[in-house]
């Protein structure tokens, strides 16, 4: 972990909430998003969201044994090295904060929306609120999470961002 | 080739979301002869029939898997994580 933050402009900085009729779109702050790469035979994942919680963050199923947490707030740099002392061994810590942006997407038409980007099927019954995959938005890869019953977090690499964001607009236009 | 991959993890995904890296093969042993290194490393069968490959989720779990498939049929046979490999045949 670096001893220097690098400040950077927000990916979404310049753009408004989109708003239609049945769905929203809109940035979130960049606060903390860590990558947790948990080794399963360390314990169970339960003492790992607790501490997590304990620092106001999270968590996202990503992958076999990894992890998304995720906050609002920008964790210090002391928070973040006592967090991770805290999480050695069963789990690695690393921050990507910088590197990746969520966008929300909700309302009554956001699986619809999002459907014309995806093959997943985000049909309630298939893919409860909490649950998580990451797949294909056209050609982005993102990372998203129901949070809701109408609403669904989206996690993108930094560069996609604005491109997803667009992309997003665009397929939501309809509802206008 | 199949157009819809059932990743073991994530389910019925498109092909879009995949990195096919090629045949499964048994790796030879690191003493083994230089002809037998020289089949694993460029030599393919392409076989008409059922073909075992790596396959990354690149898009998606990202996690390598072992898919089993028709090369006539496109039809899928199998698809596991290469992690509990040993199944590999070919």
């Amino acid at each position: 972990m670096s001893e220097f933050r690098v400040t950077l402009s927000p990916a979404l900085g310049g753009r408004a909430a989109v708003s239609r009729k049945g769905i929203s779109v809109e940035a979130q702050p960049e606060g903390t998003l860590l990558h947790l790469l948990v080794d399963p035979t360390m314990g169970d994942a339960v003492r790992l969201a607790a501490d997590l919680m304990a620092a106001g963050l999270e968590l996202r199923p990503l992958t076999t044994g990894q992890w998304f947490a995720v906050g609002d707030t920008a964790l210090a740099h002391a928070d973040l090295a006592a967090l991770s002392a805290t999480l050695k061994p069963q789990a690695d810590i690393v921050d990507q904060s910088h590197g990746r942006v969520r966008i929300i997407v909700k309302g009554k038409m956001a699986a619809r929306v999002l459907s014309k980007g995806t093959a997943v099927d985000l049909d309630i019954a298939v893919f409860p609120v909490g649950h998580a995959t990451t797949t294909l938005f056209g050609h982005i890869s993102a990372h998203v999470t129901r949070i809701g019953e109408d609403a669904f977090e989206l996690i993108v690499l930094r560069g996609f961002a604005e491109s997803l964001w667009d992309e997003l607009a665009q397929m939501s236009l309809e509802f206008s | 080739m199949a157009s819809l991959v059932t990743c073991p993890h994530c389910g019925k995904r498109p092909k879009e979301e995949f990195t096919v890296k090629g045949a499964a093969l048994t790796r030879p042993a690191v003493d083994a002869a230089q002809d037998v290194w020289f089949d694993y490393v460029y030599l393919r069968d392409n076989p008409r029939g059922a073909y075992q490959e790596y396959w990354h989720h690149t898009s998606g779990c990202r996690r390598w898997l072992v898919v089993t498939r028709d090369t006539a049929t496109h039809e899928i046979f199998q698809c596991h994580d290469a992690a509990e490999r040993g199944e590999v045949t070919a």
